[in-house]
């Protein structure tokens, strides 16, 4: 399904601001898989989930999706095959554009924008219908503002509308992040029950490490633009967070770091 | 009477071009200084055609389509070289200055003794009153050529106007809306946001462009120096139109810009008649405009002031 080889990228090359954030990832994800992706800061995680969306284009390597080969593919070109949900919950609506507008555009991801109505009675009741189903009460809001909205509003409904068009990929880049404990855990089980109801492919970044142990059937942990752990279903199932965080501590060992940093990540994650 | 009919008339030729300032600006975010030279192009173009016998429907639909690729330049200067949005429009107006003055030949062409739409709406109009040359309207006495320049604007406008409305309601409409809301939301939905732009810019200087075409045929003559000025006038449109309707719903902010229009060129020659001096129009102009942009944040300013010494 995704197929990624040899991918590089470095920013600011050349200039004292020069960031290596990809040094070779090869990742290949089969069809129907959920892939948790972990990290610290500056792992490279979100830079690999950004060069599949196509955000920028890498100096090496190669990205597949769907047996097409994307690497140069502008980026709303790529949204034809993928579904992305962000991290920041205002990045992923139109806020002074209805929830039925902003609906409306998801359910013609990657299709030709013409001369026809964007919204009718038909897809209306099917917005209303699926809305309902979110138990959110906004089912009756369709002509609000979706910038009134709370950010765990905006977050589930840009993820309804990642997946209304069923994507051959679906991108999660921490998007839960923002969103306090309780609004994290709705967005959570909705993303397992819209990843489950359509057995979508899906890449998942977080910085969670309970979210990490607790989701999907495939592991990757990143550090400094490698992939440095790969724990398949089998292994993923016998992980908790703190044998993830032993592993943290291994590779920051390895790179002779302060092992006060080490502290302060146990106590930010677990 | 007659100046009130006259800035009607006038304020609905230039409702317009304050749509199309609506769209780049408030649609499209898009700070597009292409209008002062579209304007004199769909007037330059219009006029000249007319002039070489054209008939007045098509010229002056030529002359909005020469504003709309101006503004499709503007767009491309933009999204394909990457250069600022407002240097591009600036450009592109600097450029437009030179193309004006060929396209005329000279400064100025006067439409004094051609057929323009305005001379047809008053043939139309006279043949619908039995040739009667003025007409009594609220107990004032109009002249048939200036009302029926008014009803014929006003259809215009409000083709206009339904056209633009429905058009945004379209895929193609709510993705260009979307562009201007968020770009990054509607590229991660497929839309490619350059196309999109490239299609507003042309959109919006076309209907300028179409606001110099009628303007010129209504005053007779085309100048180069017309469009001076003339985006600052619609923009200052588009703020007296969102302050008189205060809603973000399309259809009433498209009526806003038009009723801001009108209710701005009333203003204006009242303005003058009472003695402003019409070298002070353009400074004044600029001045409301500036008082208009800062108000809501000072106004906003003042109250948290106020909260915060009522809770000390």
């Amino acid at each position: 399904m995704l197929d990624i080889r040899g991918l590089r990228k470095t920013f600011n090359a050349g200039s004292p601001d020069e960031v290596r954030a990809l040094r070779g990832v090869d990742l290949h994800i089969k069809a129907g898989a959920f892939v948790v992706v972990i990290g610290s800061n500056g792992s490279g995680k979100s830079t690999l989930l950004n060069a599949v969306a196509g955000g920028f284009l890498p100096d090496a390597g190669q990205i597949k999706l769907a047996g097409r080969n994307v690497t140069r593919w502008p980026e709303y070109r790529r949204a034809k095959l993928i579904g992305r949900v962000f991290q920041n919950p205002f990045s992923g609506t139109a806020p002074h554009m209805t929830i039925a507008e902003n609906l409306a555009l998801a359910a013609r991801r990657g299709q030709v924008h013409g001369l026809g109505w964007s919204l009718s009675r038909h897809l209306r009741q099917a917005f209303r219908d699926r809305i309902r189903a979110l138990g959110m009460g906004l089912e009756d809001r369709l002509d609000n503002e979706i910038g009134s909205l709370s950010g765990g509003q905006r977050q589930a409904l840009t993820l309804l509308m990642a997946a209304w068009r069923k994507p051959q990929l679906l991108l999660l880049d921490e998007h839960t992040a923002a969103l306090d404990p309780k609004t994290a855990d709705q967005v959570i089980r909705l993303t397992q029950s819209v990843v489950a109801a359509e057995n979508l492919t899906t890449l998942m970044v977080t910085h969670s490490m309970h979210q990490a142990v607790n989701l999907g059937d495939r592991l990757i942990m990143m550090h400094q633009g490698r992939i440095i752990r790969d724990f398949s279903a089998v292994a993923k199932k016998r992980l908790r967070a703190e044998d993830l965080l032993e592993q943290f501590n291994e590779v920051r060992r390895a790179d002779q770091l302060d092992p006060g940093a080490a502290e302060m990540l146990k106590a930010l994650y677990v | 009477m007659n100046l009130l009919l006259g800035s009607f008339t006038i304020g609905l030729i230039l409702s317009l071009l304050a749509l199309g300032v609506y769209i780049s600006f408030r649609i499209f975010n898009f700070p597009d200084m292409t209008a002062d030279g579209s304007i004199t192009l769909g007037a330059a173009v219009a006029a000249i055609l007319l002039v070489h016998g054209v008939a007045p429907i098509g010229a002056t639909l030529a002359g909005a389509a020469a504003g709309a690729a101006s503004g499709a330049v503007t767009g491309l200067l933009h999204t394909r070289f990457r250069i600022n949005g407002l240097l591009a429009g600036i450009l592109v107006m600097t450029a437009l200055y030179s193309l004006n003055l060929h396209v005329m030949g000279r400064s100025n062409v006067p439409l004094l003794s051609t057929a323009t739409l305005a001379k047809e709406a008053e043939t139309v109009g006279l043949a619908a009153l039995g040739g009667l040359p003025t007409l009594h309207c609220f107990g004032w006495e109009v002249s048939v050529c200036d009302m029926a320049m008014l009803v014929f604007t006003f259809m215009a406008v409000v083709v206009v106007c339904i056209g633009l409305y429905l058009f945004f309601r379209t895929n193609l409409g709510t993705a260009m809306r979307a562009t201007g809301d968020n770009q990054q939301m509607i590229r991660a939905l497929g839309v490619n946001t350059d196309t999109m732009i490239v299609i507003g810019l042309a959109l919006s200087n076309g209907l300028i462009a179409l606001s110099g075409a009628l303007l010129a045929q209504y005053q007779g003559f085309a100048d180069v120096q017309m469009g001076i000025g003339m985006l600052v006038w619609g923009l200052a449109s588009v703020i007296i139109g969102e302050a008189l309707v205060r809603s973000r719903g399309l259809a009433m902010t498209i009526v806003g810009a038009v009723m801001g229009s009108i209710l701005f060129r009333l203003m204006v020659a009242i303005a003058l008649r009472w003695g402003l001096n019409p070298n002070d129009l353009k400074l004044i102009t600029a001045v409301f405009v500036f008082v208009a942009l800062i108000l809501p944040g000072l106004t906003a300013k003042i109250h948290r002031r106020k909260e915060a010494s009522a809770h000390a």
